[in-house]
């Protein structure tokens, strides 16, 4: 008797989104199955994977990323190089500076530099904020504005500013919103639901329901991403039924296991290979768990969650 | 002649102004000659988002006074004359168009006529957003220059945008207050037509941000009425062509005021003769509530000095509710009996104090507001005590008519008064309870004779009757239940049902706490819960509850009872204060809470059964709750209620007693009951229990066995 | 649909005896039903209710014990497909890869590095726990001897690849006490390599061309007695592995099949051979969907740091959360004379707080409060962490001796604490620090300044 494998596919599905647009243009979502179950029911679009840069340049980068933007001198040729990676499918450009607890860059100047960065590259683009809600409010809105046509993702409107950056993204420039929550699918589900109450299309809003380093509490990301899935499909809640985008660089290239130098830690061996490891196993894992885009940093670790991908379609 | 006449009449003219206008262009440059605003892509937008066709050429205008002519219906209906005024808008639309003509440039400094869309875009999102919060359309001159001035500067400081048509213009200018779109005070144009360019700032914000479809002139309407909270202040004298622009503005949702003696609609065509007043009564009228950022008290305001203590030798006075009368309470009043943020002081104030004297203190927080409902004044009145403790150097314990006030001398030498306290009580509750608080005024009394009044004669009064409705509220006297899940964090499929009869099982979340939370914030954890299509009134089971409970778990659970341990029992998360179990041997259910450590006859300690009965699981026999549904006589009624208690530890057993014996005494006819109820000091083995049962002729042993 | 306590209970014999360890009946069905007791540890059941209730109580997914001593570890026995269901049983378990195909520096060098990740995180040992030794097809090397030389290192549980009934044997013969698992059986030989393992009483891996044969193997082995069985996911392709190990994982549980209730092996040395990255990748995708065993070609501290705390996330109780130990950390060299800031021992609170307050790069002393392992706000509403608890905390640590600054930072979120804690540690600053840890850097900076 051979084995008898029961389908796991749904009635419902994710919502299908396209992101950027032109011959570049990625769709994501669209699945009626649990991360990368092909053999439920077939998956038409393969998460993606994009490459993150900020208005830092190389500034604060470590020297494993540095080498690969050699003569670079603008972070606008890094946006060019950095979309030239093997495997990247999308931009993202994080306005990191403009925390007025760091650097505390002004909207204009960023604002500029975005705009150079639009008009350079022709893959998609994702902009995300420098997390400080009211600074985010404000620099989103504008950002909104500034890559208008681009069908651009805003990452993120978060409770606290939902409504300037929902506003601004979704109702008056036609981006799609990102919408951030703190691994909580409740979270999730309200800033969804005020979203489409603020009148911003269902359909054109991408979730980040948080993320970690693996090691640091991630039980908590995938449980929530496992439970909105299952709320997704198996319930076929349309207010958690939005593809998620999960930027993975930013948690990862922060902890002392990516981080740490050889020099204070040599039993840990080469700060590269540390580095490439966590972005690589904290990418795989959130895949697992759901997500329909990462966010990566390392060019390795894109080459090689790319191909991740592509054996698992 | 009736306000249906000056409409139609002012509407008549505008019509007949328009054709001429429009003719005589024609004639001028033909009717092929282009015509538009410029910087916009919906063209004459008002024309366009109520008929979905766009006008182009000279021409076109012919056709669209025909459409406009078949608005113009002449009954004395409501509806027609909202369209008359619509009709009069449109035709405002088409007269203004025309002075751009040619590419010309009609308005000066500081004028700016029509506006272009990267502005809409630009305002749109602030309003989308709150920030800002009105827009004020000022008509007309008002009595004199200083009223003039007054009133834009009172909407200015609200972060109001305000825009200007006609004489008040000049009486602007006059006052030397700068205007321009980055002070948000905006001067049209002073024709009277001009306030069409206001009229398509609205509608194309619904064009952009509200996704309405052009030529649906209902959805354009609902759009502007529930989101683009504007509204008209025109100043007498009216003659019929403003009246008719009002019916307009009305269509549109936007109430008019005005000082003029005329015809009122209520909520819609107001008389206020007193322009100082404008302001508050157009807020009112138009449901603007204005967040307050700022608290104006001359010491901090923070949770970080919550836990701040004033110990008696820094104190410069205190208030204490056990020694002399104090009060802190809230009541409910109509609007109309409210001032808001009115601060009265009753007495003498801090300064008038001996230094470290003992007084009386009552303060009345009055509110009112179109949600607002007295079930919510015990919870915006136990927030008093957060409040109060985040100012610097003021302390607040207890509540009621038992609160402690200390104020340190610190603070009273940085000037805090007894207003102060006022202030923070005002802000505080305004913005926290903006849900249904719509108008708050405060009352302080500080006066001995006053305070023992509102003491005996108001609040206790007022407490008693809280008390009795609590007590009479019941399972079967509310039409719906509500929904938990503040813990789904940590326990994902676990769904609270709350009841009045049957509080969160963390003993946190009463049915009145979960309804204020649901009012308050209505995408929040707790959910309406309606209760009509029953299944089993012997277990409390709903069909509602039960679509509810699987909806909220993700589907993780199917059914409930509200009233069961055995069948369909309540899942538990893990934040219970109590979980109760069923003994088989003396076929009645232990009851242990979280701080008691040892062992229960169940063979089972708090943790074990925890770790077994939590998790959003059902686990038939066992169950989480809050020590308050102990005495509950919905306690499993489905089993026989409280009866079937056997043992609980003996410190809880202290804590109910009171309460479960007056049930049991209600309900059995038992007196004492806590008397037969096993504890620790009894027993910690369903043997000896049962022995000490036996002997105490326990009414469980008797009855129908649970399994 | 497991049975609940209740229904245990009723089958019961209700005699409290006390033999099985449990106080009452009730306490033992509960126990059983919860899957912390088998229903054998009750002499008294008859044999109707054994027979209704065995079938019932059994788990869907088999629970296999290798190895023995300190090395002993269970694979498997998973209840449910998701973690915040239930706890998930049996962690993953990561096997490094040698062959026989391999020259003998090489195999040196493997060997050697096994050894070389062990270290403790939040009271867990990471390392690889297991080594996969491989009988190739080109051996340049006497397997056996290579058996020998990996069971040498000590404490790991070897994993025999090999198909060979005879070669199996004789490399048993070496080892089989330290309770290997032999990978081997498939359609072709599992009669032989059942007799084998069965002999030597180890736990026999199968494997097949695809699900079908490995379903009908596993079958035909059950058939034989043979119910201490692995799964090998196979190395055609991840695809396919992916969907075997999630299909009988799902069959299992889902639809109770326990001909697909047996652990997993997923070799992402075959999988990703010679793609150090791809194996990081894949070890991390097995751990979160069903494998229980994977195995990389070596362990070292770049895959291994991201990956065991991978494992020690997802192998929690969703209920329980983890814990550090309370204490004084010293951060950014923080000595005797720098401030101290105190929080509860949630890991997560301490993994933010911590990381904050290094970024901020000020010396200080983050001291970790005993508060259950909860958050500050929980436990602050549990009463775990209150003015008297902490209080109580820093006199039995001896903070005060230890530390000569007497400033502490609170967490703004239990400001409320402020008064009676400066009544309580007389001579302390109790300082109200932010509500979140993200606003540390800036509130430090600030003091600072």
């Amino acid at each position: 008797m051979p084995f008898n494998a029961k389908s796991g596919k749904f009635s419902a599905s994710i919502n299908t989104v396209e992101i950027g647009c032109g011959d570049k243009k990625i769709t994501i979502g669209g699945e009626n199955v649990l991360p990368f179950y092909t053999f439920d029911a077939p998956v038409e679009n393969a998460p993606k994977v994009g490459v993150e840069i900020t208005d830092f340049g190389l500034e604060n980068e470590p020297e494993c990323i540095k080498k690969y933007y050699e003569g670079c001198e603008t972070v606008v040729d890094m946006a060019k190089k950095a979309a030239s990676f093997e495997g990247v499918d999308f931009l993202s450009f994080r306005m990191e500076g403009g925390d007025p607890n760091g650097a505390n860059k002004s909207t204009d100047e960023l604002i500029a530099m975005l705009k150079e960065i639009a008009a350079a590259v022709d893959i998609p683009l994702v902009v995300c904020g420098c997390k400080h809600v009211e600074k985010d409010a404000e620099l989103l809105a504008k950002a909104a504005e500034a890559v208008e046509g681009k069908n651009a993702v805003i990452l993120a409107a978060r409770e606290e500013n939902y409504k300037n950056v929902g506003a601004a993204a979704g109702l008056a420039y036609k981006q799609l919103v990102g919408a951030e929550s703190s691994v909580d699918i409740n979270l999730a589900k309200q800033l969804n639901v005020l979203l489409t109450q603020l009148g911003v299309d269902g359909k054109s809003i991408l979730m980040n329901v948080g993320s970690a380093s693996a090691g640091y509490g991630f039980e908590y990301v995938v449980s929530t991403m496992d439970r909105v899935k299952a709320a997704a499909l198996s319930q076929g809640d349309t207010t958690l039924q939005m593809p998620i985008i999960t930027p993975v660089a930013s948690e990862t290239w922060g902890v002392k296991e990516a981080v740490a130098s050889e020099a204070d830690m040599p039993e840990w061996g080469n700060q590269e290979e540390r580095g490439i490891d966590m972005e690589v196993e904290t990418a795989a894992a959130v895949l697992a768990a759901g997500s329909n885009a990462v966010i990566l940093k390392h060019p390795e670790s894109i080459k090689t969650i790319s191909k991740m991908i592509k054996e698992l379609m | 002649m009736t306000l249906f006449d000056v409409v139609f009449n002012g509407n008549d003219t505008v019509y007949g102004l328009t054709e001429n206008a429009v003719d005589a262009a024609i004639a001028q440059h033909g009717a092929d000659k282009a015509v538009g605003f410029p910087h916009t892509a919906y063209s004459l937008p008002c024309y366009y988002a109520v008929t979905g066709t766009k006008i182009e050429k000279l021409g076109d205008m012919k056709d669209a006074l025909a459409v406009i002519k078949s608005l113009m219906t002449r009954e004395k209906r409501l509806n027609d004359a909202f369209m008359s005024g619509v009709a009069t808008a449109l035709c405002a639309e088409l007269i203004e168009a025309l002075k751009y003509i040619d590419g010309a440039t009609p308005y000066e400094e500081p004028c700016y006529g029509h506006l272009a869309d990267a502005v809409i875009r630009e305002l749109g999102v602030p309003l989308v957003t709150g920030d800002i919060p009105g827009v004020a359309v000022i008509l007309g001159s008002a009595p004199s220059t200083e009223e003039a001035a007054a009133l834009v500067k009172s909407y200015q400081a609200q972060g109001i945008l305000v825009t200007l048509v006609g004489g008040i213009i000049d009486q602007v200018a006059e006052a030397g207050m700068k205007t321009g779109a980055n002070v948000r005070v905006i001067p049209l144009g002073k024709d009277v037509t001009s306030v069409i360019h206001v009229v398509s700032v609205a509608v194309r914000a619904a064009l952009i941000f509200g996704n309405v479809a052009p030529g649906d002139a209902a959805a354009l309407m609902e759009y502007t009425f529930k989101r683009v909270p504007a509204f008209v202040n025109a100043f007498a004298p009216l003659d019929p062509v403003i009246v008719a622009c009002g019916a307009g503005a009305i269509a549109l949702g936007f109430p008019v005021i005005t000082n003029e003696e005329t015809f009122r609609v209520p909520k819609s065509l107001i008389v206020q003769k007193d322009v100082s007043k404008f302001n508050a009564t157009s807020l009112e009228a138009r449901d603007i509530k204005i967040k307050i950022t700022n608290i104006d008290i001359p010491v901090a305001f923070a949770s970080a000095f919550e836990g701040e203590i004033i110990r008696r030798g820094d104190m410069q006075v205190e208030f204490d509710g056990s020694r002399v009368d104090c009060c802190e309470l809230v009541q409910t009043k109509e609007a109309s009996e409210i001032e808001d943020h009115k601060i009265t002081i009753v007495g003498p104030d801090v300064d008038e104090m001996e230094l470290g004297s003992k007084n009386c203190i009552a303060y009345v927080v009055e509110v009112a507001g179109k949600n607002m409902q007295s079930d919510f004044e015990p919870v915006i009145e136990r927030k008093f005590h957060n409040y109060i403790n985040c100012i610097e150097g003021v302390y607040h314990t207890g509540q009621r008519d038992m609160q402690r006030i200390r104020i340190s001398k610190d603070a009273f030498a940085a000037g805090f008064r007894l207003k102060h306290i006022g202030e923070v009580l005002y802000a505080s509750v305004k913005n926290e309870f903006e849900a249904v608080v719509d108008k708050c005024q405060v009352t302080i009394y500080t006066d001995p004779e006053q305070c023992k009044h509102m003491r005996h004669e108001v609040a206790i009064p007022t407490f008693d009757k809280r008390d009795a409705r609590l007590l009479s509220l019941t399972d079967e006297s509310v039409d719906v239940y509500y929904s938990c899940i503040l813990c789904q964090a940590f326990s994902p499929s676990h769904v609270c049902v709350v009841t009045p009869e049957r509080l969160g099982l963390c003993g946190a979340v009463s049915w009145l706490d979960a309804k204020a939370t649901n009012q308050l914030d209505p995408n929040g954890p707790c959910q309406v819960i309606t209760k009509e299509r029953l299944v089993d009134d012997r277990i409390g089971e709903y069909e509602d509850v039960n679509e509810a409970v699987k909806k909220f778990s993700q589907g993780a659970l199917e059914e409930v009872s509200l009233y069961s341990i055995m069948e369909k029992p309540m899942t538990s998360c893990g934040c219970f204060e109590c979980i109760c179990g069923i003994e088989p041997f003396s076929n009645g259910v232990c009851i242990t809470n979280r701080e008691y450590a040892g062992m229960t006859p169940l063979g089972m300690t708090f943790p074990e059964l925890a770790s077994m009965t939590g998790g959003g699981v059902q686990t038939p026999g066992f169950m989480g709750h809050g020590k308050h549904f102990i005495a509950s006589k919905k306690f499993m009624k489905a089993e026989g209620g409280i009866e079937r208690i056997v043992w609980m530890p003996k410190a809880l057993k202290e804590q109910v007693a009171d309460r479960l014996n007056a049930t049991a005494k209600e309900l059995y006819g038992i007196d004492n009951f806590t008397d037969m109820i096993g504890d620790e000091t009894i027993a910690e083995d369903p043997e000896t229990l049962l022995a000490f049962l036996t002997e105490k002729n326990h009414p469980a042993l008797s009855m129908e066995p649970m399994m | 649909m497991a049975l609940k306590g209740l229904d245990i209970f009723k089958l019961s014999p209700k005699k409290n005896c006390k033999e099985c360890g449990c106080p009452t009946c009730m306490a033992f069905s509960m126990k059983v039903a919860s899957g912390a007791m088998e229903l054998s540890k009750c002499p008294y059941f008859s044999e109707d209710a054994l027979a209704s209730l065995s079938e019932a109580t059994a788990p869907p997914m088999k629970t296999i014990k290798v190895g023995t001593g300190d090395a002993e570890m269970s694979l498997g026995g998973e209840t449910v497909l998701f973690r915040h269901e239930k706890t998930f049983v049996s962690k993953t378990r990561y096997a490094v890869a040698v062959c026989d195909c391999m020259d003998d520096a090489a195999i040196e060098e493997r060997l050697s590095g096994a050894a070389k990740v062990d270290y403790e995180r939040i009271g867990e040992r990471m390392y690889a726990e297991m080594i996969y030794v491989n009988h190739g097809e080109e051996a340049k090397t006497d397997y056996v001897e290579l058996v020998k030389k990996a069971a040498a290192v000590e404490g790991r549980v070897l994993i025999l690849g090999v198909k060979d009934a005879e070669l199996a044997k004789a490399a048993l013969a070496v080892c089989k006490d330290s309770k290997p698992i032999l990978n081997g059986a498939d359609a072709s030989n599992y009669e032989a390599m059942n007799a084998v393992a069965t002999e030597a009483g180890v736990v026999l891996g199968v494997s097949g061309k695809d699900a079908n044969e490995i379903y009908d193997t596993v079958a035909a082995l059950e058939k034989l007695g043979n119910k201490n069985l692995v799964i090998d996911c196979g190395t055609s392709s991840v695809k396919e592995a992916y969907a075997i190990a999630v299909q009988f994982r799902r069959a299992a549980i889902k639809d109770g099949d326990r001909t697909c209730g047996y652990p997993t092996i997923v070799n992402a040395a075959v999988l990703a051979h010679g793609d150090k990255h791809m194996q990081a990748a894949l070890a991390s995708l097995f751990t979160m969907k069903y494998g229980s065993i994977v195995v990389v070609e070596q362990m070292d501290y770049a895959t291994a740091l991201p990956l065991y705390g991978l494992r020690q996330n997802i192998f929690t109780d969703p209920q329980k959360p983890m814990k550090v130990e309370p204490g004084i950390y010293p951060i950014n060299g923080g000595d005797e004379n720098s401030i101290c800031l105190t929080t509860v021992d949630f890991a997560l609170t301490y993994f933010v707080v911590s990381g904050e307050l290094e970024r901020s790069g000020v010396p200080c002393n983050l001291i970790i409060n005993d508060a259950g392992g909860l958050s500050v706000l929980t436990s602050w509403a549990a009463g775990k962490f209150s003015s008297s608890s902490i209080a109580k905390f820093f006199e039995e640590q001896d903070i005060a001796g230890k530390i000569k600054n007497r400033k502490l930072v609170l967490p703004g979120k239990v400001a409320v604490l402020k008064g009676d804690l400066e009544a309580k540690m007389p001579g302390w600053e109790i300082i109200v620090g932010p509500k979140e840890a993200v606003q540390l850097v800036k509130f430090l900076k600030d003091m600072q300044g």
